[in-house]
């Protein structure tokens, strides 16, 4: 039995329904488990996860385990564990071809009981249960009702703004002004249509300019910055650090403070008024490659190494082995370069009306002032959906990748 | 052992360095190419601009014209005659101070509360505290709220009440504006670093919370400090920095809110400033210097809170 990947807990063996108790340390890894005894190299007893029959685990205390193990040739093991859960919990994870019954000790008193014919007290049943034996009911309690308040408060100002797209003109200037509308319309959306198809570039135009940046914007986003964030993640080579170093002080710069002198080096590309100017930068988001070097930190040397080993070259390890298992930060890397492309205005370097984005077009709707109120709600609810609706897809993703993904070094 | 035998055997020894060496080489080199497209286009775009600016800072520059070598008048003219500079420094100051560390433990409490829920409210309420954050525009909304006019809601609630008996002109008089626009900025907190939280919570491996347990750990509290905060460190260095960048770059908030500029330039910060200079009057030289400025104190900000990270749980 190879020593990664074990579970140990020590505790006492009986063999069969013998007397005695055998003292030693029980081995749990990926294929099968074995008992030592104290001080002794050689396995005791020695067992493959396919040849059990049976497995039980009674939780005899807080932190004690009883569990018996009954193989193809009827041998019948009970353990007794000192803080068995992990070991427990492995071999039920390697075996999961059959049923695993696990119960506690009191449980078990119950249905000894139970055979005996004596009358059952039932415990209470209470209403509210405590999660976990570390956490407070009060503790609880006090975390849900604050995350309601705080949620809430989180919340009003954007269904304010929905319910301001949603209400017809006399109720956007009613005293007091109702959060949500009475006779809800879509007006404003119509309204809103109807003054796009006055500027010169049809709607779909906009929106097509939009998609097409944050399309390629983010695609190329993740390839190259998943790229060098692999070989900074995992290889040693000089200037490396030095370099990662550089990109995680960039990260707290923003867009303003470097925009003019951007803007002169755009210009001498012959990128102004191209979307080269909102995509190549976006390429190079610090953002990304600093959050999948350090997702990546955590994927396992030895993965790396036994591909390398088996000869694969770099460009392989990275397909084939990284990319797979860095899924949740792929997602997470794109919904920020999305949210960046798609709110991008980009007022500086693109002029031509049939070039401009989404978001610089609403804009210019939102300066037509007070008269145009419900329509700038719902501008920016169609400029907000749209993020939002993006995160909320991949977010369900990510909390399934990472629930399933397993990898933890 | 013979001479012979002890030279061969030197010889292979250095021909195994030296394949070594080679292999190293050659994966290095390999290891260039992975990070060259990245490189470069980081070069291009964030670290020649940066060098650009702090070059530019010692001349004056209106773009028209080359760029004339002023040494430090630029510095000298922001700290001793600019008013409105210290007006924003104030208010960026006052900002960063309370939205900065409000702002990053907020995230990481919430993350941390919104960790314990079960799975699916754990999903609508990452979204409910995210969407503030990554729906970029949606604080215009507040213009409304805290309308002037009586048709404002934040008014019309207070006059229904009878609190007051005018509509406030909020946003526009400097006696409320720093507080709406600290309100606001809060609002707006919990982004990147929260998302980043949230994800290292579920990263951490249940058996540590297990062997904790048996080790005596008795409440969230010593959890918390003994086994979340240890293994979370790269996310809180990444909250960190984050919240570093929103509290020192506001700039769109105070513009799209309070006007620009705003009265008595009372909501006025930093990046504002640099946003005047650099983008309406075009001076250049005088914009980069308050870009280098701004540089120089989030690159301590940051080293001070990486140092202090550093000793968390130990």
């Amino acid at each position: 039995m190879s020593e990664e990947n074990t579970a140990r807990s020590s505790g006492s063996l009986k063999i069969n329904g013998e007397r005695k108790k055998h003292q030693g340390t029980l081995v749990a890894g990926e294929k099968g488990a074995a008992f030592y005894l104290q001080k002794q190299q050689d396995p005791f007893v020695e067992w493959q996860y396919d040849q059990m029959v049976q497995m039980e685990s009674v939780r005899v205390s807080e932190t004690a385990l009883e569990v018996t193990v009954v193989l193809q040739d009827a041998t019948k093991y009970v353990f007794n564990l000192r803080q068995g859960h992990s070991v427990y919990s492995h071999m039920d994870k390697h075996w999961t071809s059959k049923p695993v019954r696990s119960y506690t000790r009191a449980d078990e008193l119950r249905r000894l009981a139970e055979l005996r014919g004596e009358r059952i007290q039932r415990p209470k049943h209470h209403l509210i249960r405590r999660r976990h034996p570390n956490r407070s009911i009060a503790g609880d309690l006090g975390i849900y009702l604050m995350l309601i308040i705080v949620g809430i408060l989180m919340v009003f100002p954007l269904v304010f703004m929905i319910g301001s797209s949603l209400k017809p003109l006399d109720e956007l200037f009613r005293f007091p002004p109702p959060v949500l509308p009475q006779h809800p319309t879509f007006d404003n959306f119509s309204d809103l249509l109807v003054t796009m198809r006055q500027s010169w570039v049809p709607f779909s135009r906009y929106l097509t300019n939009t998609v097409f940046i944050t399309a390629i914007g983010t695609f190329g986003h993740l390839v190259i910055a998943s790229m060098a964030a692999f070989v900074l993640a995992k290889y040693n080579f000089p200037g490396g650090k030095m370099f990662f170093g550089v990109v995680t002080t960039c990260l707290m710069f923003s867009g303003y403070v470097t925009g003019i002198p951007n803007y002169l080096i755009l210009s001498r590309l012959g990128m102004v008024d191209t979307y080269w100017a909102l995509i190549l930068p976006a390429f190079a988001a610090p953002i990304g490659l600093f959050l999948m070097k350090q997702f990546m930190e955590g994927l396992p040397t030895a993965l790396i190494e036994a591909a390398s080993l088996d000869g694969a070259g770099l460009f392989r390890i990275f397909w084939t082995i990284v990319m797979p298992n860095v899924k949740p930060a792929w997602l997470t890397m794109m919904i920020f370069s999305v949210q960046g492309l798609w709110n991008a205005s980009a007022s500086t370097v693109i002029y031509s009306e049939a070039k401009k984005t989404l978001v610089y077009a609403l804009q210019q709707i939102q300066a037509g002032g007070i008269a145009r109120t419900g329509q700038v709600a719902a501008a920016n609810v169609v400029i907000i959906a749209v993020p939002i609706l993006i995160f909320v897809f991949n977010q369900s993703r990510i909390l399934e990748t990472m629930a399933s993904s397993g990898i933890k070094d | 052992m013979n001479s012979q035998s002890f030279g061969s055997k030197y010889l292979t020894m250095r021909r195994e360095k030296l394949e070594h060496g080679l292999y190293q080489a050659k994966r290095n080199a390999a290891c260039y190419l992975f990070l060259a497209p990245y490189a470069i286009l980081f070069f291009t775009f964030f670290i020649l601009p940066i060098c650009n600016s702090i070059l530019y800072s010692f001349t004056y520059y209106n773009i028209l014209e080359a760029p004339r070598f002023v040494g430090m008048q630029n510095y000298i003219n922001l700290i001793l005659q600019d008013e409105v500079f210290l007006t924003a420094v104030k208010n960026t100051f006052v900002i960063a101070v309370i939205t900065g560390p409000a702002g990053y433990i907020l995230s990481f409490l919430f993350a941390w509360f919104i960790n314990e829920l079960p799975r699916w409210i754990r999903t609508i309420a990452v979204i409910v505290f995210y969407a503030p954050s990554i729906a970029a525009n949606a604080f215009t909304i507040f213009a409304t709220i805290f309308r002037g006019d009586a048709y404002g809601w934040f008014n019309s609630i207070l006059m229904e009440y009878g609190i007051i008996d005018a509509p406030i002109l909020w946003l526009l008089d400097p006696k409320y504006m720093m507080t709406i626009l600290i309100v606001v900025i809060l609002w707006m907190s919990m982004g990147t670093g929260f998302l980043s939280f949230i994800a290292g919570f579920q990263s951490i491996d249940n058996s540590m919370y297990e062997a904790g347990y048996v080790d005596g750990v008795r409440n969230r509290w010593q959890e918390l400090y003994h086994i979340t905060l240890p293994s979370m460190k790269p996310m809180l260095l990444f909250g960190a920095v984050m919240s570093i960048t929103s509290a020192f770059n506001v700039c769109d908030v105070p513009r799209m809110l309070c006007g620009y500029p705003s009265t008595d330039y009372a909501a006025r910060t930093v990046v504002t400033h640099l946003f005047d200079y650099g983008f309406s009057r075009f001076e250049m030289g005088y914009a980069s210097a308050i870009a280098t400025l701004l540089f120089l104190v989030m690159i301590l900000c940051k080293k001070a809170i990486s140092a202090l990270l550093g000793r968390v749980g130990s």
